[in-house]
């Protein structure tokens, strides 16, 4: 008498032993946040030396009475180059930050060589980026509140227009931010080279969305590129929501394009993570480093 | 009983070791080829948003306000030259301090320390493959830079790299330094981003240090590089200097003399403190 063995995954895959698996990544990755308590000094320091740098630049390049200054509030019609250089750099810095910490929660487990036994877990395997999301929204959220504290305090920058309106432009971007960065991170399972292309990435958004400079200044053809970037709108819709009071109907020419931006990067973020698994699995490259 | 080492360190295995350490970085770094396209665009991607704000800031494409400060409005040949220079300070704030984290998250600094050769031989081995790419990748940068913004150095550049010298040795005193903060802290990441960005910053590598607030002068007179970047400045792209280049490139001397020996002073104690409370394989 012949008998068959179907192979049967001994867990038993539920909803509620995602979220269990869900909860499981967020604690140690909250467990892992706290153990390496430099992160304060980071939190702190970076919002406010990143811009810092563009605006000592600003300040040489302004000259020593100011004229420098004049031709750059003619030509931008901002009123408050500190606030205006600290909405983009904060931006970049959101997009860069979101790369390093989500785009490389699957490297350094394939570094650390956890990530085998981990994808051997009968869980839902998208948990584990989205679990590495959760601490990381709440960590940006308190960078942009410091980056807002100290330019507020110490350099006197003052908005003029509603809190609620940055806040609802910064929400509407996080699918396109983070779909982006769900995509990198299943990217660079794969390809290993995960640094040259956070380098990369953030390279086209330093250049492109005019973190420090209005767009209008590029080359056509940059300008053209620039309108393919979530970022350029993200960075357009806050300072006009800062700087100029708009409210949603005049932000709704961002808003929009970053809302379809946002579904488009979480398609092709999941869609990218799928196939780059599978393709991982098959070649074996998933040990590899 | 005497312990005694059944290796006999000299100096030829002492460089042997160097040779071997470079050597292995130098396989590490072809083997993801795509770094090595990214070390020399990146500077590049760093000062395009710079070359467009000293658009926004020009009338007739001279910054007539960098002039004012700097002697020249040839703003970005001045911003070239500290990105090139720049790149050297990083290689060895990342050659150093974060060769340490690598080798602790991989699991190696336990085995490479009970190898017989000096603990700063290995740190100094470590930022010799690094040297040599970041040499190669900054002249090509500066080629690539130089063909879409402009570079126009008019000096001597033999002085200008005789100048860098002594403020290259005396990197490698912080670089010790540094080390061993990354031993005790165990994390390298921020403490490497924040500090060389910060050095940088206050040494003048995108901006005159004349036009910081006059609180930051001070800071950044005491910071060595600043000597570094004024001088090398100076002498090939004839900006205005703080001192007059020989007092700088005096300082620069002392200052290599100074660094060398407080941070191969401060490491060796955390190393042998990190030794005794028995942390050097935790990461």
């Amino acid at each position: 008498m012949e008998t068959s063995l179907t192979p049967r995954s001994l867990g038993q895959r539920g909803l509620l032993s995602d979220i269990q698996a869900f909860r499981a990544i967020l604690r140690r990755e909250w467990t892992i946040f706290r153990r390496y308590p430099s992160w304060i000094i980071a939190l702190l320091i970076w919002p406010l030396i990143f811009p810092m740098m563009y605006i000592l630049t600003g300040r040489a390049l302004s000259g020593v009475d100011g004229s420098g200054l004049a031709v750059f509030t003619k030509l931008t019609g901002a009123t408050d180059f500190i606030g205006y250089v600290v909405i983009g750099t904060t931006v970049w810095m959101w997009q860069n930050i979101v790369l390093w910490d989500v785009g490389f929660a699957l490297r350094n487990e394939q570094m650390r060589g956890t990530l085998e036994s981990n994808w051997l877990s009968p869980t839902w395997r998208f948990s584990y980026l989205l679990g590495h999301t959760g601490p990381q929204i709440i960590s940006m959220a308190m960078f942009v509140l410091i980056t807002a504290v100290e330019f507020g305090f110490i350099f006197g920058v003052r908005l003029n227009g509603s809190v609620w309106m940055i806040a609802l432009t910064m929400l509407t971007a996080i699918p396109a931010i983070y779909g982006l960065g769900f995509a990198f991170a299943s990217l660079v399972i794969t390809v290993k080279e995960a640094n040259a292309f956070v380098f990369l990435i953030r390279g086209l958004v330093m250049i492109f969305c005019g973190i420090t400079f209005p767009i209008s200044l590029l080359p056509s053809w940059m300008q053209a590129v620039a309108k393919w970037m979530p970022q350029s709108y993200l960075i357009h819709a806050m300072r006009e929501a800062a700087f100029s009071n708009a409210g949603v109907a005049e932000l709704s020419s961002d808003l929009i394009p970053l809302l379809l931006f946002g579904t488009f990067w979480l398609i092709v973020g999941y869609f990218t993570f799928l196939w780059m698994e599978r393709r991982a699995r098959q070649t074996g490259a998933i040990g590899q480093y | 009983m005497d312990t005694q080492l059944l290796s006999q360190p000299s100096f030829a295995t002492k460089l042997r070791a160097l040779y071997v350490i470079a050597r292995k970085d130098w396989k590490v770094f072809w083997r993801y080829p795509l770094n090595a396209v990214s070390n020399i665009f990146q500077p590049i991607i760093w000062v395009t948003p710079v070359y467009f704000m000293g658009q926004a800031f020009s009338t007739n494409g001279q910054a007539l306000g960098f002039a004012q400060y700097s002697g020249s409005g040839d703003y970005m040949s001045f911003i070239l030259l500290g990105t090139a220079l720049s790149n050297f300070i990083l290689t060895v704030f990342w050659g150093m301090g974060y060769a340490l984290k690598e080798d602790m998250d991989t699991g190696v600094l336990e085995s490479n320390w009970l190898t017989p050769i000096s603990r700063l031989h290995i740190l100094v081995g470590r930022t010799l493959t690094s040297l040599l790419t970041t040499t190669i990748t900054s002249l090509i940068m500066l080629l690539l830079a130089g063909l879409m913004f402009g570079f126009h150095p008019t000096g001597n550049a033999l002085l200008a790299f005789l100048a860098a010298i002594p403020m290259l040795v005396g990197l490698y005193g912080f670089g010790f330094a540094f080390a061993a903060v990354v031993l005790m802290m165990r994390e390298a990441n921020t403490l490497v981003d924040v500090s060389s960005f910060l050095v940088q910053g206050l040494s003048g590598a995108n901006f005159p240090v004349k036009s910081l607030p006059y609180w930051l002068i001070p800071v950044s007179m005491m910071l060595p590089l600043t000597y570094g970047f004024d001088a090398v400045r100076g002498i090939l792209l004839k900006t205005n200097t703080l001192f007059p280049i020989y007092v700088e490139v005096i300082l620069l001397v002392v200052f290599m003399f100074v660094m060398l020996w407080f941070g191969a002073w401060i490491f060796n104690r955390v190393e042998r403190k990190v030794r005794a409370l028995g942390t050097l394989g935790q990461h």
